[in-house]
């Protein structure tokens, strides 16, 4: 009996020194990222020298990913118009299919379906880029050329991740409801003036103002995650692949768990 | 500090988790030579460039370059001897988004800011003489290129910005024979022409004594020995002559 205590109580020990040592790495890396962002944010300033470095970092995160959004967007608004006349059919006037598609675009689907899609899209290119540079010893070469990493490359993706994210929101936001539209008057037999009035039926713009305060988060979330996982992206093909898996991974997770954050502090 | 030496390193000991790279490294390199360090692969050669450029910090020992110690940050602030520095990486490092011109102007532009795009037009053409290339070739992608072209550009970049001390990473792997001696040749032409201190990390002996003032050989994490060419070849060392000789056992005969 007592050797089976012992046994037990030698496994639990082990068990919980494995998780404390799981849990202390996660904080160190928690710490590694926030330590990060700082360094990124105290280049700020050096954005007015190279102004450049940010609009091509802007064309590329922002104007490329605008197709991609478009589409979504789209038919995030044509979906969210079905389900919403389903789940009212009955119970709900038609009157408020625009304020259902307009409420759930604007708060949620908008700034988060968007996010996580661009995590894909311009988090993972970024973690790959950064791995790959870092396996090329490119990122060696600008620090003994006296290039600093973050200035040049870390510092205009985070800054065009930021802006460009709030402004694809907006895009997204107005093609969800055009998608919302062209489903409601071609299919669902509502009239036009019927989808406005529900649109503009509880409309605030305070949640226009959550939205954009969500998306220049996320966006900064999704280009720190791709830096930071490029980073630390292990040797050869194996290791930028990883990094861009888990550079996307944590960005989906860290958006979902900050928009709760979010939404419980604003509402 | 002796004067003539331009970079010491005292008693360099680095790890990388478990695995004690250097464990004792001694070595002055004196201003104006070129200094060959030879030894196996993954013996820790490249690790003792990265620390003569800053770019890895030791665990133990001192790393100083022209006087100054550069291994620890309290002294003083490693940019200031690094932007003195130039270094050809193993895989020339080019940056693969931009083309070769603007991989040799884009550091020349960010720290010399007197010059017009004029200017650094002129400065790339120059460059790319002084490694013998044609002009035409600041178009072409690094993707487009050879080998030995990009190692040959890696250099381009490093000398752009005139350093007094070049450090080579392997400059010769991975080349044939012929495109190895043109940049044996190019690197004497640097020493030539920048009056530059080199020092070059290599394991092809038909290199290192090409370019060599001295050889400094590095086995198990401490440099062995240190001595001309001439002295390398004659020496009883048998670690040394296992290692020239290419020999897989310690002492073996020759056929």
């Amino acid at each position: 009996m007592a050797l089976i205590l012992d046994s037990i109580g030698g496994h639990s020990l082990r068990l919980a020194s494995l998780l404390w040592e799981s849990l202390a790495a996660k904080i160190a890396k928690i710490g590694e990222v926030i330590l990060l962002l700082l360094r990124i944010l105290r280049r700020t300033p050096w954005f007015f020298t190279n102004p450049s470095l940010t609009l091509e970092q802007f064309i590329r995160i922002g104007v490329a990913s605008l197709p991609l959004v478009m589409v979504i967007s789209f038919f995030i608004g044509a979906v969210s118009a079905v389900q919403a006349e389903y789940q009212f059919r009955g119970f709900v006037p038609s009157n408020y299919l625009g304020t259902a598609v307009c409420k759930l675009v604007i708060i949620e689907s908008g700034p988060v379906l968007t996010a996580l899609v661009l995590a894909g899209r311009v988090g993972s290119a970024i973690a790959a880029q950064i791995g790959t540079m870092k396996e090329k010893e490119e990122l060696d070469a600008m620090t003994v050329l006296d290039l600093d990493p973050l200035r040049y490359l870390a510092l205009p993706r985070l800054l065009s991740g930021i802006i460009a994210f709030p402004l694809l929101v907006i895009i997204s936001d107005f093609l969800s409801i055009i998608g919302g539209w062209i489903i409601t008057t071609l299919v669902l037999n509502v009239t036009t003036a019927t989808y406005i009035f529900g649109l503009r039926f509880l409309f605030q713009p305070y949640d226009v103002l959550i939205s954009m305060i969500k998306a220049m988060v996320f966006g900064g979330i999704v280009v720190l995650m791709g830096y930071y996982h490029g980073l630390s992206a292990g040797p050869g093909a194996k290791g930028v692949g990883q990094a861009s898996m888990k550079s996307v991974v944590s960005s989906c997770m860290l958006i979902l768990i900050v928009d709760f954050l979010i939404v419980y502090i604003a509402y | 500090m002796n004067g003539d030496h331009l970079i010491e390193l005292k008693h360099l000991q680095k790890s990388f988790g478990p695995q004690k790279v250097l464990r004792d490294v001694n070595l002055e390199i004196r201003r104006g030579e070129t200094m060959v360090i030879i030894g196996t692969s993954g013996g820790g050669k490249s690790v003792i460039l990265k620390h003569c450029i800053g770019l890895l910090q030791p665990d133990g020992g001192e790393v100083v370059v022209d006087g100054k110690v550069i291994s620890s940050k309290g002294h003083i602030d490693v940019k200031t001897i690094r932007k003195r520095m130039g270094m050809l990486f193993q895989g020339a490092a080019l940056f693969d988004s931009m083309n070769v011109g603007e991989n040799i102007k884009f550091a020349v532009r960010e720290h010399e800011k007197q010059h017009s795009e004029a200017d650094l037009d002129r400065i790339v053409a120059e460059t790319l003489h002084m490694i013998n290339l044609n002009p035409d070739f600041r178009f072409k992608m690094p993707s487009e290129l050879s080998g030995g072209m990009k190692k040959r550009l890696g250099l381009a970049r490093a000398i752009a910005l005139k350093p007094e001390i070049l450090l080579y990473d392997e400059p010769t792997t991975g080349l044939d024979p012929i495109t190895s001696d043109v940049i044996n040749d190019l690197i004497i032409d640097m020493q030539a022409k920048l009056g530059a201190t080199n020092i070059v990390v290599t394991h092809d002996m038909v290199s290192a004594y090409k370019i060599a003032d001295r050889i400094a050989m590095l086995l198990d994490g401490r440099i062995i020995f240190v001595g001309t060419p001439e002295e390398t070849r004659a020496t009883s060392n048998p670690y040394v002559q296992q290692f020239i000789l290419g020999q897989r056992k310690l002492g073996a005969e020759t056929e």
